[in-house]
């Protein structure tokens, strides 16, 4: 979709570099902000535009920056969130590798609506080459004065420092990402305080995803209407739905927030290939609940998947085909969580390797049903009770491949 | 036996440094610096790192040690990481990891006997359009298949 | 800490007023509703992680965390219904599936929040039948303290002490997710004078003393508060001790000294000095009245004093003043120097009178002082002018009674030795064997501070009263007891004492 050539990703994969941004009409948009708006009026209008974060948790981005405290005479930080580690999604390796300038200047955009002076972009320890990318358009920007002291003129100075993870999903949660940053072991802090108010070194921060600071000059360019309008639900705005499986075109799709499930991966990503079918798919990541056939025509946006019993998430789309063991889905699913839990809270920490115990015994040849009720239960303890996310991230599509394919699952185990 | 990076190394590490508010959040980007050039972070390594930022050695190991990419003993030239996470697996990880293995003649988690490569199995690298997916040396290859990955493993096996 | 305004809440249907900043936790035990929980310590900060202090808090669709979550006026909170009981029987059960069934051979049994909670809330069976994580058992962590990293439930009370109070850190959480563990770095273990805390604020026996381990049973331990005589900050204690079964009948021995509260001397802690001291309880005490190294068994008191009446009496009253030396010390408590003042001052009229004490030390910037007596500042309100006699004034005595060790820590054996030959009568008042005692013609057996009631002055000016957590041997007195002895004895009204 490329209504009024208004894109996240250019279609030219070398249209990275600022002169090809520029000439796009880079950078326009932040500098009639920072010169003719005020921070109040830009908070406004992301506002307006309702624009959910794009990271997993879907959380008002307007809403969140609102939180934090005006004024004050300490420093706020901003963390873009690229720490991009949810299974069956690359999006964001996207943005930074071919739209790097869309993101500083969507960094500058939201410094300004803010207060802030100081960014960071936590990225990922194993985008090491999609970094270098990053590093070269932030030298490129800051040549150009786009990021650095006095942008545009005004008393906007914006530092920018990119920040390599090392190898942690759990660095994508917010708090466990600032204590990364801390040079600390990423695990989730207590909330409240709200990291808006108590967050990077003890100050004030926000902290969004690539793809979601990405996506402000538009929004800033074109207005909130024209972003709500982009979308068919009341989230506006369109969005990057990756695909990946037994697609015959595996790819990111920029599409309007709403688009049918059924329509990505047909119409966009080009069907199963011939002669397979569709046995499952995970619409939003591992971590949302998996989907049957007869559940795809569901829209893809927040509140749709949420009523389906899943999430849209991080929108990372994996399609199953038939003839997928859906024991060995499970058992990589337990083994990403019981590998990424940080250890922190104990029944993420337990829970998560007692299923994955079980399972490996399931795969081994030595269980029944009982197990699988047992692994029921404890989902169900993990559920609801943990520090993070992390602790739903991993029960809830646990908890629906167990019950959605257990017919399957018991024939296997019981063989 | 004193640990002590080479001045390109020190170079990197103070810049690290100098990028942030405090100086013992400088800790990942300078555990990196050092990995990247000794190939991993011997325990002299975390004393030395520990008084650089002014920081019990202890808070060196709790960081080598939580996140995956750090290694705390030399390793294989190196490092293969085969993703073995669900669009991977879907589209063939685990024959290709098969391959590998048989081809190296060493299991995931082991070195070849002349020290050239180090297979390991990683979770989602992010690359999920072009599984199944392959990361040595922070260089992303995929799609993977049977005749891309013997050439791989000869290229690195020629490396010096 | 409290903040200043009250705030009314509703837990388990009780009013509750608690200070704002409060947390539901800490208000609910203020109330008498104890909340299970293992990683919150009222002297760190929340941490979050363990999840057992779950409960229900009206108007919130998921139960939420009473460590972290704080007071509001017309909260209405709920710690036992069905849904709260169900979640801390899933924590409960995460952490003993991955718990050695050890309980016979740890000795944090009886006193273990695990098996407590287990015990309260059903009793049932685990689930787990796969392969516990194996753990090591038997770590060195330093100070002699053992971790065993298989009891650890990882509720880094032990790491966060070290960093939040005494700023040492040698604790750190290595790995991740279930292989978490705690540990030190290569050659750098605990190593502060407050390491023994690490074994009280352990919730299960993942921490122990190498001391305390297979000594005992935390069931057969008397607890008895006292306060600690070892400095000036007189921290509250807790003496444990057993008397009887299963030592002998007429056995006894201080197994433990713990920390006890007291918000305004040592808050939670005790320092390695006040623990160690429980040694100077049971090690090398007198029991019996000794004469020039004869021991005189079980002679009553007032016969075992009269040999020092008699001396004193001997002394002209005029010239007393002059000729008879008493040294005192400030492990006294205020009652007893009440009763030296009496006695020796207003009764006898004497006038040397001395102060000998432990000499200061380094203070370690948190709970041990300078001061490495108990009572200074008692001896002061006593209305005593402390001061160290010289040797030469004490050899110019007739008739000396020292109470205490304490010259040995100003002065050689010998030069005590030389000052001492040429005093006719002189009389040791002291707890444990030394190298005074051939020194005097009597060596009477005091009690320690554990085994006495009284009142200590801190160098603060808290004042703090304690009763006996131990019984002192037969035959062993307190100062007070002895002091109200001889002024009968002597015929000398000193008041009212609890005179023995």
């Amino acid at each position: 979709m490329t209504e009024n050539g208004v894109r996240l990703l250019p279609v030219d994969e070398n249209a990275w570099r600022l002169e090809a941004y520029l000439r796009r009409g880079g950078y326009e948009t932040a500098r009639k902000v920072l010169t003719t708006m005020t921070p109040a009026a830009v908070v406004a209008e992301v506002r307006k535009a309702a624009i959910r974060g794009r990271g997993g948790a879907g959380f008002p981005a307007g809403m969140k920056w609102g939180f934090v405290p005006q004024g004050g005479a300490g420093p706020k930080y901003l963390c873009v969130n690229a720490d991009e580690a949810e299974p069956g999604t690359f999006k964001d390796r996207l943005v930074l590798l071919r739209a790097p300038h869309q993101l500083l200047e969507g960094m500058l955009i939201t410094a300004f609506a803010v207060g802030i002076r100081s960014a960071f972009i936590y990225v990922r320890g194993e985008y090491a080459q999609v970094s270098r990318r990053l590093e070269e358009a932030i030298a490129e920007a800051r040549t150009a004065g786009f990021v650095g002291p006095a942008v545009f003129g005004t008393d906007l100075g914006l530092d920018v420092v990119v920040h390599h993870g090392a190898g942690a999903y759990i660095c994508g949660e917010e708090t466990a990402l600032l204590e990364s940053l801390e040079g600390r072991r990423g695990q989730p802090r207590v909330k409240p305080p709200f990291p808006a108010v108590v967050g990077l070194f003890r100050s004030p921060t926000v902290i969004n995803n690539v793809e979601t600071i990405a996506t402000v000059p538009q929004i800033m360019a074109k207005g909130a209407d024209w972003f709500l309008g982009r979308g068919l639900a009341k989230d506006g705005g369109t969005r990057l739905y990756c695909v990946s499986g037994a697609v015959r075109r595996p790819g990111a799709y920029e599409l309007a927030v709403g688009t049918p499930l059924r329509e990505i991966i047909d119409v966009h990503a080009g069907g199963t290939p011939e002669g397979r079918s569709i046995k499952a798919v995970i619409p939003g990541g591992l971590s949302a609940p998996v989907l049957m056939p007869g559940e795809l025509d569901v829209a893809m946006d927040v509140d749709s998947l949420s009523r389906a019993c899943s999430m849209l998430g991080s929108a990372g789309i994996i399609v199953i085909p038939e003839g997928t063991s859906m024991l060995e889905v499970l058992h990589a699913t337990a083994r990403f969580y019981a590998h990424e839990s940080c250890g922190k809270c104990t029944p993420c920490r337990i829970g998560t390797a007692w299923i994955l115990k079980i399972v490996e015994r399931l795969r081994s040849g030595g269980g029944g049903g009982a197990d699988l009720d047992l692994i029921l239960r404890l989902a169900e303890g993990i559920k609801g009770r943990t520090l993070c996310p992390l602790g739903e991230a991993a029960a809830l599509p646990i908890h629906a491949l167990v019950t959605k394919f257990r017919g399957e699952l018991e024939r296997t185990v019981t063989r | 036996m004193s640990y002590a990076p080479s001045p390109a190394a020190l170079g990197k590490i103070d810049a690290a440094i100098a990028r942030y508010p405090e100086r013992s959040a400088a800790l990942l980007p300078v555990l990196h610096a050092i990995q990247d050039e000794s190939g991993f972070v011997s325990p002299d390594a975390e004393r030395w790192v520990a008084a650089k930022l002014a920081i019990p050695p202890v808070r060196v190991r709790e960081v080598l040690s939580f996140y995956t990419m750090f290694r705390r003993a030399p390793a294989g030239r190196s490092i293969l990481q085969v993703c073995h996470n669900v669009s991977c697996a879907l589209a063939g990880a685990d024959d290709i990891l098969r391959f590998i293995s048989e081809q190296l003649g060493i299991a995931p988690g082991q070195t070849t006997p002349d020290g050239a490569i180090s297979l390991v199995t990683v979770e989602c690298l992010g690359n999920c359009d072009h599984a199944p997916c392959l990361q040595v040396d922070g260089v992303d290859h995929g799609p993977a298949t049977r005749e891309t990955v013997a050439s791989l493993i000869e290229e690195l096996k020629a490396h010096d | 800490m409290n903040g200043g305004k009250p705030v009314c809440l509703t837990i388990d249907g009780l009013k509750v007023q608690a200070y704002e900043g409060t947390n539901v936790l800490r208000a609910a035990e203020q109330a008498g509703i104890a909340i299970p929980h293992f990683c919150f310590h009222p002297g760190l900060e929340v941490e979050g992680s363990c999840r057992m202090c779950l409960v229900e808090i009206e108007g919130l669709p998921k139960l939420e965390l009473s460590c972290s979550t704080v007071v509001r006026d017309g909260m209405v909170v709920r710690t036992s219904t069905d849904r709260v009981r169900e979640a801390r029987k899933d924590v409960l059960e995460f952490l003993l599936a991955e718990h050695p069934l050890d309980c016979p051979i740890c000795p944090k049994a009886g006193e273990c929040r695990l098996q407590d909670y287990y015990d309260s809330h059903g009793l049932y069976a685990s689930r787990m039948v796969e392969a516990r994580e194996r753990r090591a058992k038997k770590l060195s962590i330093g100070r002699g303290l053992l971790l065993d990293r298989e009891r650890c439930v990882l509720c880094t009370r032990c790491v966060r002490f070290l960093q939040q109070v005494t700023g040492t850190g040698e604790l750190g959480i290595f790995e991740r997710a279930v292989r978490s563990e705690v540990g030190i770095f290569d050659g750098a273990p605990v190593d502060n004078n407050y390491s023994g805390n690490l074994v009280d604020i352990c919730p299960v026996g993942a921490i122990t003393a190498e001391d305390f381990r297979f000594k005992t049973r935390a069931w057969f331990l008397a607890r008895r508060p006292s306060v600690c005589p070892h400095c000036g900050r007189g921290c509250a204690v807790v003496i444990e001790s057993v008397e009887g079964y299963p030592l002998r009948r007429s056995e006894k021995r201080v197994y433990r000294v713990t920390a006890r509260e007291n918000p305004a001397v040592n808050g939670f802690w005790i320092c390695d000095l006040g623990r160690d001291g429980r040694h100077d309880i049971d090690d090398g005490r007198h029991i019996a009245v000794s004469k020039k190294d004869a021991p005189v068994q079980g002679l009553p008191w007032p016969e075992a004093l009269a040999g020092v009446a008699a001396a004193i009496r001997s002394v002209p009253g005029p010239e007393r003043a002059g000729k008879i030396g008493v040294v005192l010390n400030a492990r006294l408590t205020c009652e007893e120097l009440a009763l030296a003042k009496s006695l020796f001052v207003t009764g006898l009229g004497l006038r040397k009178i001395y102060f000998a004490g432990r000499k200061p030390g380094p203070a370690d910037g948190l709970l041990l002082t300078a001061e490495r007596m108990p009572n200074d500042k008692g001896v002061l309100a006593a209305g005593f002018t402390p001061r160290l006699p010289s040797l030469g004034e004490l050899a110019g005595a007739e008739v000396l009674l020292v109470f205490g060790p304490y010259l040995l820590d100003h002065f050689g054996e010998d030069a005590i030795a030389r000052a001492l030959a040429g005093i006719p009568a002189k009389y040791l008042f002291a707890a444990h064997a030394g190298p005074l005692d051939r020194l005097v013609d009597a060596v009477f057996p005091v009690a320690v501070p554990a085994e006495k009631s009284g009142t200590y002055i801190n160098t603060e000016g808290v004042r703090q009263s304690f009763a006996p957590a131990v019984k002192p041997c037969p035959g062993v007195a307190a100062e007070g007891a002895i002091l109200a002895c001889l002024a009968n004895t002597l015929g000398i009204a000193v008041g009212e004492t609890d005179a023995r």
